[in-house]
This record gives structure tokens, sequence and C-alpha cells, in this order.
């Protein structure tokens, strides 16, 4: 089937415009961090956060029609409600931290329309070359930060970091790994080029926004513990180092099976193609290297001692392979999987 | 099971995970022989040794990946050894080369799976008593418990309990009740659990490890695999002569390969021809004619990558292709040396071919050609040509001529792509058509070339295609995928499932009014059931009514005095 050019030129041009607007929202976040200010609200949550158990805290519940309902609440979890936010007690910060929200999801929009034309330009899945990965994994970013703003409204914490990233690699897919539309190679032609790397490049978003979690907690606790004076006053403003952890592990607790299960599909799919369901190609290797060690990272959070930033340490460790997986792999070893089209 | 609350840094115990203790490693206990094998036998099952294994079992991987391995691609292993003369042995007694069949790579994972079954066995046990066990009884002070909801009521105790228990038994708790449920001023309690099905999933899900280890075992013991590279126009029958490469499991023996028979009648490839990906693949096509045994009849198929055949139950693969140049050898006398295709090796996108044509039993000299092969050679002025789209459009073969002794009777095996040139001399030629060839022969189709020195002459007569299929059988796959498959279930169950308890207390007041208490306890991370306690309370609350709070903090000493504040939404947030 021949190229559509018409949609091919589509996709590049929301791509660019998906770059712009994800400018504007990541300038838009530093403007509420460096408007927003310390909310009383805030510094209480932060004193106390870090400790595991929250103070108890009791609240009478009231009816729907207004009444007390006579059922007095105590709870000793820290709420999430009661977390410091970016704007703080600012209401210029809010608004512009609602806004860069907004320039997010429009971002999000355009760059999801971008790809999508991909896919229509080339009658395929758009995720068959290294500039198609890049455009995927960072829209899979983009998703997972607008599925926690949906599900949990106090995540805005991540805009900033994570437009960062989006914004960088989709900057280096548009400028360095760019390629034309087209047809597919043969070792390609498959049905499992839609479900396992599909998997793979969700997972590798999700992870990616469950590392920036990571690494504001490891700042963060340093910070609690009077480390980091400089970036005190910055980190004051995010999440308590609880909050942050405890984001970073359902991320990647609820990434893990499907990982796991990408993993499962290659192999699937490694068998149809090559006969072998697993032969340590470098890929392989590195897929197992990165899912064992976020299993290690699993197995930390249930071990006494490794708890906290132990465990933080080995899911940065473990990001950093899924990293060489896609880059190093990609681009320096050779083996079954050479076909990124670079 | 452990007691959840753990009083002494207050926070309760999320993991389901086996309590330890943080002194339980160090100090090696002075008790004598079983002792001392009860100690290593408690470290090897501990969750710190299986952390400390699943980090080894990634970090020995990592060489696997860096270094050419021989189980994936010996001709590499070998260049390698030619690169890297001194070291390369030194890696290879490491075994370095073959790291995931070394021992030490095995001892890891075999400490691995030795840890997860002393590990998972006795949970698994401890696991199955416990889901028929009845949850355990209410603490004693349910208000030191991280979600506590109260409410005064004036409903009689049985009823309240009853109520709780048939919500709670409803919402698909496991539930127990006080052997006192009259509701006496000690306080009955209903007590329920869920969530049981996160430990079953993490077991199943360990478990199930253990099955994708057993089907790789029985791979490697019954199965077996082997490549082979056909040439248009000839074929190979199953047998473990004709393979290039064989690797059969210890179980195997060569009459259990299939009888079948395969022949190469032509291959087909296309490449893009225009944009940014010019000469990139876009079709395989390998036409084949087959029989499933020597007296079966002939069935022609076309095998394409991603779409392998099965015959007798064995999968054919197609893996690679390449060019096989069609050469005319004469040697000194006039006599026809060698005639016919020889392999060469794809090297590059545009697949220019690499090979060596070998000649021993020419006269009076053994001759050798070694070169390149270009499918579609771009002349330019000065330098090599070199080939610029990877189909057969303007073939060339470039070949450096060498006689002497090619040194194939020494017994040590010799890499058909390339010439031992040891013992030969080059002999000095000028490309005819082609200066910019320098000291080699640039042959198009057609040309015949003559050696200096009266050696003889080669003719290029054409271009065949070779593919390279891939035989394999493995009967481990069922149970891998099986095994695989479990362990995804039993993971989604083990990080989905939230495991929590909720009690419900009823206590005598004075006069006839009874506190009913809710509260609950995560007992994996992240599960405390802030919303279900709540709504527990609310729901009871409407239904039983309620008895307006003279704000009497039920008078037991808390170490923490709580704030109150008034919530204006309904229901918990968290
Ligand atoms: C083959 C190597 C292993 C792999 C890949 C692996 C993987 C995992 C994963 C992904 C989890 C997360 C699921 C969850 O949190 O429930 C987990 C949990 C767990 N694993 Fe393993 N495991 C391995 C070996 C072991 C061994 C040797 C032990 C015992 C020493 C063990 C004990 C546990 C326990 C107790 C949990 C549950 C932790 C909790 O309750 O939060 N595992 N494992």
């Amino acid at each position: 089937m021949t190229i559509n050019e018409t949609f091919a030129h589509y996709s590049n041009l929301f791509i660019a415009l998906a770059l712009v607007a994800y400018a504007v929202a990541f300038f838009a976040y530093c403007a509420e961090w460096a408007f927003g200010s310390r909310s009383r609200l805030g510094a209480k949550a932060a004193a106390v956060g870090h400790q595991a158990a929250a103070p108890a805290v009791e609240r009478v519940l009231e009816t729907a029609g207004g009444g007390s309902s006579g059922v007095t609440v105590l709870t000793r979890i820290a709420d999430e409600q009661e977390e410091p936010t970016i704007a703080g007690s600012s209401l210029r910060a809010e608004a512009i931290g609602r806004f860069a929200v907004m320039a997010t999801v429009i971002g999000f929009a355009l760059h999801a329309a971008g790809v999508l034309f991909r896919g229509l330009a080339a009658h395929r899945v758009p995720w068959a070359n290294m500039y198609e990965f890049s455009c995927a994994a960072a829209l899979a970013m983009a998703f997972a930060y607008v599925v926690l703003l949906a599900t949990r409204r106090r995540v805005r914490w991540l805009g900033l970091p994570v437009t960062f990233i989006v914004l960088l690699t989709l900057g280096l897919a548009y400028t360095v790994l760019y390629t034309d539309a087209e047809e597919l190679v043969p070792a390609l032609h498959s049905y499992w080029l839609y479900i396992h790397v599909t998997a793979a490049v969700l997972s590798t978003g999700a992870f990616g926004v469950a590392t920036v979690a990571t690494v504001l907690y490891l700042l963060k606790s340093a910070s609690e513990e009077g480390k980091l004076p400089r970036l005190s006053g910055a980190l004051e403003r995010v999440p308590s180092s609880g909050a942050l952890d405890r984001t970073a592990y359902r991320v990647i607790a609820f990434i893990f099976p499907l990982w796991t299960f990408a993993v499962i599909a290659g192999a699937i799919w490694a068998e149809k193609a090559w006969g072998r369901y697993w032969g340590w190609d470098p890929k392989e290797t590195w897929s197992f290297i990165v899912w064992v060690i976020y299993a290690a990272y699993l197995h930390a959070r249930a071990t006494h001692g490794w708890k906290g930033r132990a465990a933080a340490w080995i899911a940065l460790a473990a990001f950093a392979c899924v990293m060489f997986n896609y880059f190093g792999v990609n681009t320096l070893l050779t083996g079954k999987h050479s076909y990124a089209g670079l | 099971m452990t007691e959840p609350l753990n009083d002494n840094d207050g926070t309760e115990r999320f993991s389901t995970a086996p309590a330890q203790a943080a002194d339980d490693a160090v100090a090696v206990p002075r008790l004598g022989g079983a002792g001392l094998l009860r100690w290593m036998w408690r470290q090897l099952t501990s969750m710190r040794i299986a952390l400390t294994l699943l980090f080894l079992l990634s970090v020995a991987a990592i060489p696997g990946s860096l270094l050419p391995q021989r189980e994936i691609d010996p001709t590499k292993v070998l260049q390698f050894y030619q690169a890297h003369k001194s070291w390369a042995p030194i890696l290879d007694k490491l075994q370095l080369f073959d790291v995931f069949e070394s021992v030490w790579f095995g001892a890891i994972y075999c400490l691995l799976f030795v840890s997860l079954v002393g590990c998972i066995l006795p949970r698994s046990f401890a696991h199955f008593k416990a889901m028929r066990a009845a949850p355990p009884a209410a603490p004693r002070n349910l208000r030191r418990l991280p979600v506590h909801a109260s409410f005064r009521t004036a409903a009689p105790a049985d009823e309240t309990l009853e109520a709780a228990r048939k919500r709670l038994k409803g919402r698909r708790f496991r539930t127990a009740a006080s052997a006192d449920a009259s509701g006496a001023a000690s306080g009955a309690w209903v007590s329920a659990e869920k969530g049981y099905l996160r430990e079953t999933g993490n077991l199943i899900f360990h478990l199930a490890l253990l099955g994708i280890l057993a089907a790789v075992a029985i791979g490697h013991f019954f199965g077996f695999k082997g490549a082979r590279l056909v040439t248009e126009g000839t074929g190979f029958c199953d047998t473990v002569a004709s393979y290039d490469t064989l690797t059969m499991g210890q179980a195997v023996t060569a009459s259990d390969l299939p009888p079948f028979c395969i022949q190469l009648n032509k291959f087909t490839a296309s490449y893009e021809t225009s944009h940014d990906q010019f000469g990139q693949p876009r079709t395989f096509d390998a036409y084949a004619t087959y029989r499933a045994t020597p007296t079966s009849p002939e069935t022609n198929v076309d095998v394409q990558v991603n779409q392998p055949i099965t015959v007798n139950g064995t999968n054919v693969f197609l893996e690679g292709h390449g060019y096989a140049p069609v050469v005319t050898v004469r040697d000194g006398t006039g006599r026809v040396v060698y005639d016919g295709p020889t392999n060469f090796l794809g090297m590059d996108s545009m697949f220019t071919s690499s090979g060596a044509i070998k000649v021993p039993d020419a006269s009076p000299k053994g001759l050798g050609f070694q070169g390149y092969f270009l499918p579609t050679a771009e002349l330019s002025g000065i330098g090599m040509p070199y080939s610029a789209f990877p189909a057969a459009g303007n073939p060339m073969l470039l070949l450096i001529p060498y006689a002497g002794d090619l040194n194939m009777n020494g017994g040590e095996s010799q890499s058909v792509y390339t010439l031992d040139t040891g013992k030969m001399t080059r002999l000095d030629v000028k490309s005819k058509t082609n200066a910019s060839a320098g000291n080699a022969l640039a042959m198009t189709v057609g040309e015949t070339d003559t050696l200096p020195n009266g050696l003889g002459s080669i003719t290029f007569d054409g271009v065949r295609q070779w593919a390279q299929f891939n035989i394999a059988y493995d009967p481990g796959q069922p149970i891998a995928l099986g095994s695989a498959a479990a362990a995804v279930a039993g993971l989604l169950g083990s990080l989905g499932i939230r495991r929590r308890r909720i009690w419900v207390r009823v206590t005598e007041q004075e006069d006839g009014i009874r506190l009913v208490e809710v509260a609950g306890l995560a007992r994996t991370e992240g599960a405390t059931p802030t919303a279900e306690v709540t709504e527990t309370a609310e729901a009871l609350a409407a239904a039983l009514g309620t008895v307006p709070n003279e704000d009497t903090v039920p008078n037991e000493s808390l170490d923490d005095q709580p704030q109150r504040t008034t919530d204006t939404r309904t229901g918990a947030s968290a």
C-alpha cells in the first residue's frame, strides 16, 4: 500500500504544533513554580508528612442534607488534600498552573493526532522506527500524566518535569531521529507489532513518570532531613516524601504487569519469527534486566531496611536500564532487533 | 500471621512478606552443624538474599549483551578472538562468551530458585490455612487503627452487629463474630477481611516462574534447533549431516529428526526505492517445495518472515538471505576445477557481501579468492566501487586472488567466508574495466579474467540467492506459555488487589446508649480502607439511627491528641 503523503504531512504539522503547546505548558509550569508561595496548609503537612504515620485527624461527617450524620471519623492517613502544592496560597500561581494543565492537555491532543496521522499515512501502527518510538513513548508519558490528573487531582507537581522530558524526547525525535513515513520491513509484518510494541511503549512512558516521582522523592526526603538547603524553598511546595514515594510505587506497581506482558508478547513473537521464544538477543537481555530490577524494586519495598531511599535508587537503576535498552541497544549493539530505522 | 499492629514505630506492617527482625542477618549462631545449616537455609530464603540474587542475576546478564556469544553468533566470537588475541582466552576461561550457559550464571539462578521454593512453599501452606481460618479478633483499642469511625446509637448490639456483618459479607468480606454477640459491656465485635486473592496471586506468580524454568529445561533436553543456508535450486533433507549448525537436546537422537526434505526454488526480495528509507527491505519470499516424508507428495509453499511453515511438527523459519555469485574457475591446465554458486554474507544495508571462493585442488597451485559481491555496483571515479542498492541491479564481484596452500587439511575449522592466506601469495592483478578497483578483479556478469603466471582463469557466470532456514522443535513451549500467562494473572492479582481488615465493635455506654466503632487496617501497602470504613459507619448510622454526640471522646487516652475539624464534604476523601 502506498503512503498517504497528505496524512504524513498532517502528522508532521501536528507534532510541530504539539511541541509548541508543550513548550507553552512548560513555561507556564515554570511560572507557577516562580510565582507560587508557601501556603500555611502546605507547611503543616510538609512538617508532619515525612513521619510514616500522620497524626490523627478527626472530623465529623455531615449528611447530604447538611446536618450532622452523627459519625465521627478519625484518620491517621495523610490526606492528599493537605499536601502542599506548587502554587501554594498564590492565586496567580494557581491560575497559571491551571493554564499549564490546559496547555498540556492541548499539547497531548495535538501529539496524539500527530501519532494517529502517522499511522493513517503508513497504514500501520505508528511505532516502527526510532522516530516513531520516541514520539509514541513521549505520548505515553504525557498520557500517564493526563490519566493521573484525571483520576487524582493533585499531581500538578509532575507537570514541570514531565513536560520537560516530553519536550526533550519529542524535540530530539523531530530534529535528529526524523524519518519519513514508510512501509514496514518484513521483520515487522506481524500483528504482534501492535501488541508487543504498544505494551512496551506504554510501559516506557509510565516508567518515565514514576522516575520523575522517584527523583523528586529522593530530593524531598533529603530536604526534609535538612539537606539541600538551596533547594528547600522549591521543595517545600512539592508533596511530602511519603506521598511522592507512594505515587512512584503506584505507577510502577500498575505498569509492571504490563511490562511483564510486553516481554512475554515479545517472546511469543520471537517464537513466531525466529523459532525460539528466548535467545538472549541484546534487546531481550536488556528487557530481562529491566524486568528483574523492577522486580527487585518491588521486593525491596517489602524488605526490612530496604524501603524508602534504597528502593528508590533501585527504581532509578531500573529506569537507566530502560533508557539503555532503548538508546544504547538500538544504536550500539547489534542483534535481531536491528531494524530501528535510524 | 503476625500481629498487624507494630507499635514501636507507630505504623502498621504493610507487607505480607515474612516478618524479619532487623538483626537476623549478621550474627552467626554458635549452634553446631544442624544449627548452622538451619541458619544458612533461613538466610537463603530471606527476602534480603532474594533481593541480592535478583541484582546479581541482572548484573550477570550484562556481559551477555556486550560480548559476542557463541550460542547466538559463533562467527562473531571468532572475529573477536582475532581482534583481541591477548585477552580473548581469558574471557573465554571466565565463560564470558557463553554467559547464559556459564556455571556462574547457572549458580545464581539455581540459588534464586532454591530461595524461591524455600520462601514460597511455606508461604503457600500458611496461606492455605489462612484462607480457611476466620479473620482475627478485634484489637482492644480500635482507635489506634489508621482509620476509625464511630457513632452513638440506641439500637441493640446484636442488631447492629448483624447489620454490619450483612453489609460486609455483601461486599465479599470474609467475616467472623465474637462469641458473645449480645452486646455485653466488654464489647462484642464483627471482624472482616478481604483481598486474600492478593497473596494467592503472589504465590501463583512465583510458582509460575518455576513453571517457566521447567519449560526451559524441557526445551533444552528434548528440543532441537538447526540452521541451514539453501541456495536457489538446491535443497536438503532433515538429517544431522545436512545442517550448518545443529543443537540437539541430550534426549534427542539423530533418528528423532523428522524425515522431511525441502528445496528452495526461488527467493525474491523487494526494497524501498524512494524517500528516507531507500534500500530498506519490504518483502521477502522464499518459494520452496517440501515433502513431509521422502515418499509423501510435494507441497509448494511461500515461506516468509513471521510466517513459518510446519512440517511434521517441526517449524521451518525464514531467517536470513544473501547472494551467491556463480563462478567457473579453470586452473593452469585449463581444467574446470570449480563451478557453481558460493554463498556470500551480507554486511550492510546495501547488501555489500563478503565471501571467499576456495579452490584447493587447482594445479599447479591452489587458488583462493577473497572479496566482495556488490548487488548494484556504483562506479565512482575515485575510490572502490560500492553497492548503492540491495537488489541485484548491476552485480559486480571484487576479488583479490591468492595462490598457494589454503591450509584446509589442518583440521582447524575455517570460516567458509574467509580465506586463510597465511601460506598463500597474493596475485598481482589489475581490473580490466575499473581502474579504481586497484589491485583487485572487478568483474561484471559474463566477464572472464585470466590470472597471472599461467595459473588459470575465473569467469563470473551469474548470481543466485540463498535463504537461511531455521528449524526448531521445542516441546517446552506450551508449558512456558501457560506459565507466563499464569505469571501475568498472578501478578495482576498480587499488585492490584488490596488486602484489608475491618472491625466493627459495639460497646455499652451509660443508660442504654451504645457506641459503635468501625475501624480498618491495611494488610498491604496503600490499602487503608478509609472510604469503606466511613461508608460502613454512615450506612449503619443511617439504618440504626444515631444519638447526638455529647462530645465525649471515649476516655481511653491517645498518644497524640486529635485535631478536630468539621468536614463539609460527605464521606471521606483520601
Ligand atoms: C525468580 C525470582 C523472583 C522474581 C522475578 C520475583 C518477583 C516478584 C515480584 C514482581 C513481586 C511483586 C508482587 C507483589 O508485590 O506482590 C514479588 C513479591 C514477593 N516476592 Fe518475589 N520474586 C522472585 C523471587 C522471590 C524469592 C526467592 C522470594 C523469597 C525469598 C520472594 C518473595 C517474595 C515475597 C514475599 C513477595 C511479596 C512482597 C509483599 O508482600 O509485598 N520472591 N516478587
